[in-house]
């Protein structure tokens, strides 16, 4: 972790990343969501990577090849293809509209800088400088969680928080072991998988994915 | 004390036993265990009342961090041979009553749990030990309660209200407890008496009151009684006579033990406000009991009742002691003491009595009893040897403890204090009113019972019960008897009782005997005199009618009148039922009772003139608990219904909760 491209790789990296999270709660077509993820997947993988090659560590390489393939491939297919059996399908009514969304997105990237000044104070570097950026992502996503009323917006919120904290992981210990970050983006791909079926049965069901009519279903 | 710890642990053995051995040798093994440990138990606390000397244990083996403080000295040891002698009987019934439909693992295993845990809870000499073993008779309590839970939704209503009202008392009694711990520096009992007077006096009346309205409620005194008259009838029936003649004593125990042990006797307005307890609940169970026509029910209220005479009794004795009448103090404590004995001889076997009929009859109603005394002729006599007692007449043990607590509160009139006065006086007319409210009852349940005709085909077709069951209600009523008739053996034991926890060791009250003989003053009763002379007085009276010639008149032969309506046709439904023989005292106590009558004729379909089927429903109301507890439910249920409207089956909200708390966490570290 001498040469100054790799950190310059990380710093776009991570950039990257919020950047895509703050473009999924501007963008309300459902469609224009799976570009930014997948983008969002090749950025935390190219970040695997530079670290890897940086520290010559092996098993950090194959961690961003599993990155590329389950962020930057599976999980947006998957998506697509919700997407795509309900084209035209739009974040119409979110609970928060979009200017509001932002500027919160605005306030909550403040709040992840100020919270994350103690983490940054124990090792002050360049990578870990960036760490404010991935807790910032995952506060965005779970808004995204909280404010938006379609199925897949969900499963993107969800993503986004897990982007998030990948993110963090890769700043902060370079990484996670291989074994953990494998279990982990297995169990990612079982939860899009699982919401995609419920989000196609719900469709089927009730002809529409919107999870705020869903309240009946309490007690 | 090891021969007392070797019960407990044969008791928790037979629970053991109980849950674990096969469906055919789980009561008889449960029971037998159980048996000896309560034996065992009975001799440990034995000795202790026949010495005088107390005993006691420290382990730090079983609980960490404060260990285990045992110790018995004559007043726990006298509830603990009170205990054990009830248990005694209700593990014996208890073989026979499981015999038909024998119960779950868990109701077995539960009674040997709960009696160990009664046996335990007097013999606790610190905070820490009282309260685990406070909190564990409660747990053992409840789920001995539940035993017959598949019955029916009227055992789970009165399990939660037991669960809530044992819950709230036993907070109370830990803060209070907790509080004179922190204040004397130390937890263990013996610290506590010794340095109580560190407690400044609001701190220490603070304490008091508080540790009052735990054991109240243990006690069932009104208004904390609403668990008792649901819990008692709905538990089986050994569980009954363990709950109504064990573990209300706790209640008193605790009083006692508090207020004049570790309290060292306190202020008079304390003992005052025990003595109003007393009065409020003699009278409002004494006639509760006399309105009531479940028979279960009734014994129910009869304990709230009882318990308010001992109440009574021991809020005299507080209230004389802190006037410094010493003598006349321990002379009341040892009646109130002396009643509670003998309640707990009596009601455990008149529980263990009406446990037999509802088991030969399956009801409790006395409306559908009748004519049960030539069919279950022991269990009558049984029934009816408890019936007296509690009545309170001569020969029996009722009489002597009441005719003791009655001279006690009537020499306390020579007291000083004109309020204590006051309240002695009250007691004396709280002790007559309810006696004769409980004679009601008791006729009621004995008349309606077991005399007269069967009213319905289940009462006529009862059979008496087994013979574990009438040794049981037999070993209990004997009980009665004994003490009864000769109460001066009970004397000394309740000597070493009360001067253990009066402070100071007072002078004896009561010359030894086979009476009892108030020693400097005037008054002394000897039952066996009594009944000696009333069955002579019986035996000169039947040889008196053979003496006579019988006249002409008598051996004619009689003839019934025509139509039948000349009294030889009486049919079962002409007969009085429990309801319409306490229904002048409904209409008296109107006020209090609130019945509430429900009247519905059916006419026959030729002519509306003619009414085919008339049914009466009637529901006493409970007084108190529509005053002090009924705007507390509604409450409560308001403000469940408020939280409710916050888990609206939204999603986003439910996520915005844990996006909302994430967020806050953040601010306020950042």
């Amino acid at each position: 972790m001498s040469s100054h491209p790799a950190f310059d790789v990380a710093e776009l990296a991570a950039g990257v990343v919020l950047a895509g999270a703050v473009l999924a709660l501007w963008r309300k077509d459902l469609r224009a969501l799976i570009p930014i993820l997948a983008l969002q997947g090749a950025a935390l993988s190219a970040l695997a990577a530079v670290l890897a090659v940086s520290d010559g560590n092996l098993g950090l390489g194959v961690v961003a090849g599993v990155v590329l393939l389950a962020k930057g491939g599976v999980v947006p297919g998957l998506l697509a293809r919700v997407v795509r059996a309900d084209p035209g399908s739009r974040e119409t009514a979110p609970l928060v509209n979009v200017p509001a969304s932002l500027v919160a997105a605005g306030a909550l990237v403040v709040l992840s800088y100020l919270v994350a000044g103690r983490i940054t104070a124990l090792a002050p570097d360049r990578l870990t400088r960036l760490v404010p950026l991935g807790l910032a992502t995952v506060l965005v996503g779970f808004f995204v969680l909280v404010t938006r009323r379609k199925a897949v917006s969900q499963i993107v919120g969800l993503l986004l928080v897990d982007n998030g904290i990948a993110l963090v992981a890769f700043l902060l210990t370079a990484g996670v072991p291989l074994l953990v970050e494998l279990g982990a983006s297995f169990d990612l791909l079982l939860v899009v998988a699982m919401l995609q079926v419920l989000a196609t049965t719900i469709r089927a069901r009730f002809g529409h994915v919107d999870l705020d009519q869903l309240r009946e279903l309490h007690d | 004390m090891t021969v007392y710890l070797v019960g407990l642990a044969a008791l928790c053995l037979a629970s053991l036993l109980a849950a674990t051995l096969s469906d055919r040798y789980r009561l008889l093994g449960a029971a037998l265990v159980g048996v000896a440990g309560s034996l065992a138990a009975l001799v440990g606390a034995g000795r202790v009342l026949l010495t005088g000397h107390p005993v006691a244990l420290h382990t730090g083996a079983v609980l960490p961090l404060t260990g285990v403080d045992l110790s018995l000295d004559p007043l726990g040891a006298l509830f603990v041979a009170v205990t054990a002698v009830v248990g005694l009987a209700a593990l014996c019934y208890s073989v026979g009553y499981g015999a038909h439909a024998t119960p779950g693992r868990t109701a077995t295993a539960m009674l040997p749990a709960f009696l160990a845990t009664l046996l335990l809870v007097p013999a606790a000499a610190s905070v820490a030990t009282f309260l685990i073993a406070w909190e564990l008779m409660a747990l053992t309590s409840l789920l001995a309660l539940l035993g017959e839970h598949r019955q029916g939704p009227a055992i789970r209503d009165a399990a939660q209200w037991y669960a809530a009202m044992t819950h709230i008392g036993a907070a109370a009694i830990l803060l209070g407890l907790v509080l004179l711990a922190t204040q004397v520096g130390s937890q263990s009992f013996a610290a506590i008496d010794a340095h109580h007077r560190q407690v400044p006096a609001p701190l220490a009346s603070v304490a008091f009151v508080l540790v009052l309205v735990g054991f109240a409620s243990k006690a069932g005194a009104v208004p904390f009684h609403v668990w008792l008259p649901r819990a008692h009838p709905e538990a089986p029936s050994p569980v009954s006579a363990l709950m109504s003649g064990a573990m209300v004593n706790l209640g008193v125990y605790g009083i006692v033990r508090v207020g004049e042990g570790l309290l060292g006797g306190g202020e008079l307005w304390w003992w005052l406000v025990v003595v109003a307890l007393g009065i409020a609940s003699a009278f409002f169970g004494a006639l509760h009991a006399a309105a009531s026509s479940d028979i279960k029910r009734l014994l129910a209220y009869s304990t709230v009742d009882n318990m308010g005479l001992i109440l009574i009794g021991v809020g005299a004795a507080g209230a004389l002691a802190a006037d410094g009448q010493r003598f006349l103090a321990a002379l009341v404590l040892l009646a109130a003491l002396f009643h509670l004995v003998n309640h707990a001889l009596f009601k455990g076997s008149l529980f263990l009595g009406a446990g037999a009929l509802q088991h030969a009859t399956g009801t409790r109603d006395l409306d559908h009893l009748g004519g049960l005394a030539r069919r279950m002729p022991a269990t009558a006599v049984l029934f009816g040897i408890g019936a007296l007692s509690i009545s309170a007449l001569p020969g029996l043990n009722g009489f002597a403890s009441e005719w003791l607590l009655l001279e006690g509160l009537l020499h306390g009139f020579t007291s000083h204090s004109a309020i204590t006065e006051a309240a002695l006086l009250a007691g004396v007319a709280a002790l007559a009113v309810t006696g004769g409210l409980t004679a009601t009852a008791f006729v009621k349940a004995l008349g309606v019972g077991f005399l007269g005709m069967p009213r319905t085909e289940r009462a006529s077709e009862a059979h008496e019960v087994g013979p574990s069951m009438l040794a049981g209600t037999a070993l209990l009523a004997a009980g009665c008897v004994v003490v009864g008739i000769v109460p001066g053996i009970a004397l000394p034991i309740l000597d070493h009782a009360v001067s253990s926890a009066l402070a100071g060791g007072p002078p004896r009250a009561l010359r030894s005997g086979i009476g009892l003989d108030l020693a400097s003053l005037s008054g002394a009763v000897d039952p066996a005199l009594v009944v000696v002379g009333l069955l002579g007085a019986l035996v000169v009276a039947r040889g008196a009618l053979l003496l006579v010639p019988r006249s002409a008149e008598l051996r004619r032969p009689r003839r019934a009148a025509a139509w039948g309506c000349g009294g030889d046709t009486q049919v079962p439904r002409s007969e009085i039922t429990a309801t319409s023989f306490a229904e002048p005292l409904q209409r008296v106590f109107a006020d209090v009772l609130r019945p509430d009558h429900d009247l519905e004729v059916t006419h026959a379909a030729e002519s509306r003139y003619v009414p085919e089927a008339i049914t009466f429903r009637q529901r006493l109301d409970d007084a108190t608990e529509r005053a002090f507890y009924q705007p507390v439910i509604t409450a409560v249920a308001g403000w469940g219904r408020l939280a409710r409207r916050v888990p609206n089956g939204s999603v986003h909200r439910y996520l915005a909760f844990g996006f909302v708390a994430l967020v806050l966490v953040l601010v306020v570290l950042a």
